[in-house]
């Protein structure tokens, strides 16, 4: 909702004052942008600030620091500080490399070139270089470099067509209309002697609004709109060229203030991850303060025994010096590298996604982007899935199917031509140029003198005529341009039975109609409206005669037919038949006028749009005056074709126990219509309709429906909510939100049509704030962008409709159906694998350092400690760095294909069981078994001091050499056991950690006194190597250690088996050849018998009204309205059959 | 169990295994005959070396005499800080039954004595006992500097609280003659301590070595005089005073004091008789203390690790822990 409310809150700025012509009177801020985070200069304090704000790396810090004092710090003055810059260093080169990207990024942005007039000349210079008051000139296909008022152009009006999609997504063209006043200065001398200001409010973020005022001297004020305004970030289409002046630039431009950065999601596990860390830090405090409370004891008891270090000296230190002495020594407890290795983890993840061949789309050449790497375990997660419905389930292109002309169907074997439509849909990029309508019977009829023959033609023809489409002939062929896809849809598919739309003018219609050509005259355009819900011409047919054609949906058309109208009742069953199959109908007919009933009306006609006080409201009126004793002609079918896969993706994610909302701003009835062609509602699933007009309708259908529910409520039941955005804002009311949330989350599916962008979120937020569950909105518009903000992980889609849903996403992929791959695949195995690199790396550390504690009760909680500095500083950064690497980058809990076939595998990372506090306190339990064996084991062994050759006796770094050696290779062992498939890096991080490890003791027991490092090391390597109680421990320790874990594993496997380890078994099984074992094939069919009884269980038949079964009519229609232009403006400006020096292309628009 | 990647066949040069997640991988499988069968033969394993264990720890003796209360008038003398530098020795006799062959190693044993306090490890100063830097007593408080400001060397607790203790082995051959048992005090440290960590500094002679450094305030002599007939065994270069600087890890420790030097009567070993340890007893610790004989087979196995055990359901036995 930030977004929405952002939008709404004003921005109260300054006026800005630009003066023409005087460069030097105006300084704004310049052309160059940085989208880049740091500069050469500002990265060393900038990245340093944002990473010790991070409280890990701000507490290692303070460690360091505490180091510093002397004799406070038992593990050296710099051993935090070397392993907290190494992982400062590579999230830096992580940095460097990102930000370095961006850098190029703008460079290549800025160093663009436009064209200027200076000096009273056109020059040709950089982006950058454009400043606030020139004048720019653009020509057709170029991008604008900054906000600009529009001052004339080469087109006729002095219009010009700009392509929005970067900015709003919207892919129909915006018409701009320069000031008349200013539409005649074209030359560099007119240009150059212009003076004057121009006055206008200051920089702000919202695309459709502008107010400012043009001062030229000598003339009057004129004031300018967001109609003069080209913004930056555009592109100019259809026009040869504008004249602009610069009002705004680079940061300052409207693109710009619209692209700052997203607040930053958090995932669920990272969340509790910091909660863990905070656990472990007050864990780390109630060690240190017993030890402290363990030293206080000793000293009293032992005050005197020890003489040896002077007492009086040593007991002057304070309680509070000894806390920080046993802070610094248990402090790594807290994972220093966790941070790192997630961050590093994560990022290859999200590689992964974008590398995926399965999510790219051939059609476009589309890849999957993971646009931030912080969400990929999140996807795993997912219980909650909010659709929208155009371009996301659908691909918004719409074919004309099927019809009924004078009560007899046509096109209706649809059965034959499914195949072809599944093989079609794969690539978008061929099905604009397809049409599905092929029924030989229609064009038979009309040539064999079929009684109906006159009503076919007549028909056709009203399809050829009645439309804002403007056909563009390509050499043979004929593309049509259309704002609204349905139009498109119904003129293409006669095109195909012989009645081609060839030419437009201004003041009429070609149509070559079995190959001869007919004219028809326009004269009047009755313009579509969402209130109308039709759309009329009046025409003079090649005959002479005068004849109004209308087509509209089923409601509106009629109430307006005759009495003599026939085939009324067939036509109704007909369309309550394409409603069924998910097909959107329309209308059609016409009404013959009289010359005095058409001039009559002309003059009304004339009045109301004249009117200057709520002129639609008067011109719908007068277009109901005439619109009346309409002859039924027959009814279109166009199907809105869904995206290749998407009803088995939709019963997928169903399986895996995923709800689904498709929240849309579209029609009701469209909207079930989908749902019905989706799979998501199924016939025999009840559905509530909420469809309420007050608050108290809403409160009482909402507290019936909860106690028709009764026991039933807040389970999942197999029902289906539809309720639209007005009712919705009742609902949402405080005091039913709570029971209407209730009644939502009860049912299977839920549908919300008519939705604002606002309500979108909303919906989103509820479900989000209340719920607790993940939530993830998928949507590709520009309107979907609250609710993708909003949920925890959003996704767009991208190809399709401009940028703006997939700039404001977390991941966005080409199509609906990768979702199934994304969430099931890489959600799963990236819950699995970020959880598993957490725990591990929780684990690893806690068996380490509380070795410490377990040493501080043999050595009178001194703060003494067991190992090597610089050893204990590596073991994070060097020695078990790399287990957690590929546990967090190559752990897979089975294959893909098994949990694709078995969707309910996705339950197990979506209920989250694998990581909770619950498994993190287990895990560190674990920890202290290990690290209490692995303290006592060695202990024992060298209790006696007697294990070397020659009777030599050792000290306390021998000891912590053994325990050290035995820690890596426990750790390195149980990273072997978490793995559940080992690939060749797995090999190597296991095996090579324990190897890098003996290495680098060999080496560092030489290093003293050649390098001044590590007195006590020198020789240790000699005297451990050889000792062989070392290599009897080395297998004897970590067997002991890990046999507890192995057990444990085996026992649950055994006895609890679940679902992963029954699929595991099975594929290991098939990969050797064999049958899958008995016991899975019960398990699976106990399963299937499960869900069986539960969904005959759920079936119910509720007694209420407002559970409906029947399926309404599927009328739909989409045009643009509220134009710059109106519809009759567009189609009078048109001349088809001169050569286009000015082409408009009006590209799909939907309605939502 | 191997995951063929033949479903991932590559359609673009870049759409590797690697990319696409497919990777050939051995999937861990935990099945309960291979988990059990592993788990008996880690325990017929763990019994074997058991059983060797217990085998070698058997055919080791060891004989250990505490002499804190046996010299007890001694430890009560040093009890008046007054009469810290008067001479007090004791005697105690024992009958060994059977011979102790092999190597026979001596060591003291002290009880209660912390070598493993951090304040203490960190008292002491590696690059004066190199021999590079005499003056470098940086980390040795509080027994860096004596009153005056003059350096000690060596610095530190460790090295302050060293363990001197003289005691002499006799072999009473013919119940009148006590022969000296003879021992060897070379090679009881490790190599890398004698030859690399400790060096006197280099100069003509050792005090001259040694001048503008004053001794531990415990010593009674300074470090270039602790042994003035061996030149390889004085000054850092002391083997005693080496061996104590390998601080233990725990509050009970034993270090090597002597070994036996296999000759005339003792070639095999010491032989069974009567002997007796002359103790010179010194210093103000107050600690217990031990001396203790541990003879060697040929195996050269060790009693520590027999204290050891693997659990194993097959493997319950726990060797006895073979304590004087």
């Amino acid at each position: 909702m930030g977004w929405q409310q952002s939008l709404q809150e004003s921005d109260v700025s300054k006026v800005r004052t630009i003066y023409l012509n005087e460069p030097l009177r105006n300084s704004f801020c310049k052309n160059s942008i940085s989208t880049a985070k740091y500069s050469m200069w500002s990265f060393l304090p900038r990245y340093l600030y944002l990473q010790f704000s991070k409280a890990a790396n701000a507490f290692f810090l303070f460690i360091t620091i505490l180091q510093q004092i002397p004799d406070v710090s038992p593990t050296g003055k710099y051993t935090t500080l070397l392993p907290l810059m190494m992982i400062l260093m590579v999230s830096g080169i992580k940095e460097i490399v990102e930000d370095y990207k961006r850098h190029m990024a703008d460079k290549l942005v800025n160093t663009k070139t436009t064209i200027v007039l200076r000096e009273n000349a056109w020059k040709m210079i950089m982006w950058k270089e454009v400043i606030v008051g020139d004048i720019v000139k653009a020509s057709n296909g170029q991008f604008l470099p900054a906000d600009m008022v529009l001052i004339s152009s080469s087109e006729p009006q002095v219009t010009c067509y700009v392509a929005t999609s970067n900015l709003d997504g919207e892919t129909n063209l915006k018409i701009r209309q320069a000031l008349l006043e200013t539409a005649e200065m074209q030359t560099e001398k007119q240009l150059s002697s212009l003076s004057g200001k121009i006055e206008c409010e200051g920089p702000n973020r919202h695309f459709n609004t502008f107010i400012g005022t043009l001062y030229l001297n000598g003339k009057s004020p004129v004031p300018i709109g967001p109609d003069q305004i080209l913004l930056r970030g555009t592109q100019l289409k259809n026009t040869q060229w504008i004249l602009g002046i610069v009002v705004y630039t680079g940061f300052e431009t409207k693109f710009m203030q619209n692209s700052i950065k997203l607040p930053l999601k958090r995932s669920n596990v990272e969340k509790v991850t910091n909660v863990q860390i905070l656990v472990l830090f007050l864990l780390l405090l109630a060690m240190s303060l017993v030890s402290c409370l363990g030293a206080i004891l000793w000293n009293d008891w032992y005050r005197k025994g020890i003489w040896y270090i002077r007492t009086k000296d040593y007991s002057s230190h304070s309680l509070g010096f000894d806390l920080l002495v046993f802070i610094i020594l248990y402090h790594n407890l807290i994972p220093i590298s966790l941070l790192v290795t997630l961050e590093i983890v994560k990022c290859v993840q999200a590689m992964f996604i974008n590398w995926d061949e399965d999510m790219h789309c051939k059609g476009n050449n589309v890849y999957a982007m993971a646009r931030t790497s912080n969400l990929n375990e999140e996807l795993g997660q997912v219980k909650y899935l909010f659709s929208d419905k155009t371009g996301t389930l659908t691909c918004n292109i719409m074919t004309f199917k099927k019809c009924t002309i004078a009560g007899i169907i046509y096109g209706n074997q649809s059965d034959r031509s499914d195949i072809n439509l599944e093989k079609l849909s794969l690539s978008p990029s061929v099905i604009t140029e397809s049409c599905e309508f092929n029924d030989p019977k229609l064009l038979q009829n009309f040539e064999n003198d079929h009684p109906t023959k006159d009503y076919i033609k007549e028909f056709l023809t009203l399809l050829c005529v009645c439309h804002t489409v403007v056909p563009e002939r390509d050499g043979k062929n004929i593309i049509y341009q259309a704002s609204s896809p349905d139009e498109a849809a119904l003129v293409k598919g006669v095109k195909k039975l012989g009645f081609v739309f060839t030419t437009r003018t201004p003041t009429s219609v070609t149509v070559e109609a079995m190959g001869e050509n007919f004219t028809f005259e326009i004269l009047n355009v009755l313009e579509f409206s969402s209130n109308r819900k039709r759309m009329s011409v009046i025409v003079r047919t090649p005959t002479g005669n005068l004849r109004l054609y209308c087509k509209g949906a089923d409601t509106v058309i009629y109430e307006r037919l005759s009495e003599d109208s026939r085939f009324m009742k067939e036509t109704l069953t007909h369309l309550e038949y394409f409603a069924k199959e998910g097909l959107r109908t329309l209308c059609v007919a016409y009404a013959d006028l009289t010359e005095e009933e058409y001039q009559q009306w002309l003059t009304q006609y004339e009045k109301a749009s004249t009117v200057i006080q709520d002129r639609m409201r008067s011109l719908e009126e007068c277009y109901d005056n005439i619109e009346k004793k309409f002859l039924l002609l027959g009814a279109t079918a166009i199907e809105d074709r869904l995206q290749a896969r998407v009803p088995e993706t939709i019963t997928t994610l169903l399986k895996a126990n995923i709800r689904i909302w498709v929240l849309t701003g579209d029609k009701r009835e469209t909207t079930i219509n989908i749902a019905y062609s989706c799979k998501l509602l199924s016939a025999h699933m009840p559905h509530i309709q909420l469809n309420s007009n007050s608050f108290e309708a809403t409160q009482q259908a909402v507290t019936q429906n909860c106690e028709a529910l009764g026991t039933r409520l807040g389970k999942e039941n197999d029902l289906a909510l539809i309720i639209d955005g007005e009712t919705l804002k009742y609902a949402l009311h405080s005091e039913i939100k709570r029971s209407f949330l209730n009644l939502a989350l009860s049912c299977r599916a839920v549908l919300c049509c008519r939705l604002s962008p606002l309500q979108k979120a909303e919906i989103v937020n509820l479900v989000k704030n209340h719920v607790g569950a993940i939530t993830l909105a998928i949507g590709d518009g520009a309107n979907d962008v609250g609710m993708i903000q909003m949920a925890h992980v959003g996704v767009g889609i991208s190809g399709n409709e401009g940028v703006l849903a997939t700039n404001n996403s977390d991941y966005s992929i080409a199509q609906f159906s990768y979702l199934e791959k994304l969430l099931l695949v890489h959600g799963a195995w990236n819950h699995f694998r970020v959880t598993k690199c957490i725990l591990y790396c929780f684990y690893k550390n806690v068996v380490l350092y509380i070795i410490e504690l377990w040493f501080a009760f043999v050595n009178g909680f001194s703060g003494q400690i067991i190992f090597e500095h610089w050893c204990i500083s590596l073991y994070n950064v060097i020695f078990t760095s790399l287990p957690p690497f590929t546990l967090g980058i190559f752990e897979q809990c089975c294959s893909q294909k098994s949990l694709l076939t078995h969707p309910q595998l996705y339950r197990i990372s979506q209920a989250g069981n694998t990581f909770n506090t619950k498994v993190f306190w287990f895990q560190c339990l674990n920890a202290l078994i290990h690290s209490f064996i692995l303290f006592w084991m060695p202990m024992k062994m060298l209790e006696h001091d007697m294990v070397l050759q020659g009777g030599h006796t050792t000290d306390y770094l021998f000891l912590g050499n053994f325990i050290y050696t035995y820690v890596i290779v426990t750790v390195c062992l149980k990273a072997g056991l978490e793995t559940l498939s080992w690939n060749k890096f797995s090999h190597l991080a296991i095996w090579g950690s324990i190897l890098i490890w003996l290495v680098f003791l060999a080496i560092y027991s030489f290093v003293w006194p050649t390098i001044p490092i590590a007195p006590e090391m020198r020789g240790q390597v000699n005297m451990v190597l050889v000792c062989p109680h070392f290599w009897l421990g080395f297998f004897i320790v970590p067997i002991v250690c890990l046999i507890l874990n192995l057990i444990w594993k085996l026992i649950i496997n055994t006895c609890n088996r679940t679902l992963l380890e029954e699929i595991r078994e099975l594929e290991s099984s098939r990969a050797q050849g064999l049958y899958p074992p008995k016991m899975f094939k019960r398990r699976v069919e106990a399963t299937k018998l499960r869900m069986s009884v539960a969904s005959t269980l759920q079936k119910i038949v509720f007694p209420n009204e407002s559970f409906d079964q029947s399926i309404p009519h599927g009328y739909a229609f989409s045009q643009v309205e509220q134009a710059v232009i109106t519809q009759e403006e567009l189609v009078r400006s048109y001349n088809t059959t001169k050569s286009k020096s000015s082409k408009i292309s009006m590209d799909s628009s939907d309605s939502r | 169990m191997k995951r063929t990647s033949k479903d991932s066949q590559c359609k673009l040069p870049d759409n590797t295994a690697l990319k696409q997640q497919q990777l050939p991988a051995y999937q861990l499988q935990l099945s309960a005959t291979g988990v059990l069968s592993g788990f008996f033969a880690t325990g017929v394993f763990c019994l074997g070396v058991g059983i060797i264990l217990i085998l070698s720890a058997k055919s080791i003796k060891e004989i250990e005499i505490k002499y804190t209360e046996i010299c007890g008038n001694c430890a009560k003398l040093r009890e008046d800080a007054t009469n810290f530098d008067k001479e007090c020795t004791c005697s105690i006799p024992f009958y060994l039954s059977e011979t102790m062959q092999g190597n026979v190693y001596m060591y003291y044993k002290l009880y209660g004595f912390y070598q493993n306090l951090y304040r203490y490890i960190l008292s002491r100063s590696n690059s004066q006992l190199v021999g590079t830097d005499l003056k470098d007593v940086g980390n040795c408080a509080p027994f860096s500097k004596s009153h005056d400001g003059t350096p000690i060397a060596p610095c530190g607790a460790i090295a302050n609280s060293i363990f001197n203790d003289t005691i002499i082995l006799s072999y009473n051959l013919n119940s009148s003659i006590p022969i000296k048992v003879p021992m060897l005090r070379s090679g009881i440290t490790w190599w890398t301590d004698k030859y690399v960590k400790f060096q006197n500094p280099s100069s003509i002679n050792l005090s001259s070595a040694f001048a503008g450094t004053t001794k531990p305030p415990s010593w009674a002599k300074p470090v270039y005089e602790l042994d003035e007939e061996d030149p390889g065994n004085n000054g850092f270069l002391n083997d005693d005073f080496i061996v104590w600087m390998r601080t233990a890890a725990f509050p009970t420790f034993k270090k090597l004091y002597r070994r036996l030097n296999r000759i005339q009567y003792f070639t095999e070993g010491l032989p069974a008789g009567n002997y007796s340890f002359n103790i010179t007893y010194t210093g103000d610790q107050k600690s217990s203390r031990d001396v203790a004989m541990e003879a060697r087979d040929w195996s050269d196995t060790r009693k520590a690790l027999s204290s050891k055990e693997c659990k194993q359901p097959l493997e319950a036995e726990k060797s006895k822990n073979i304590l004087p």
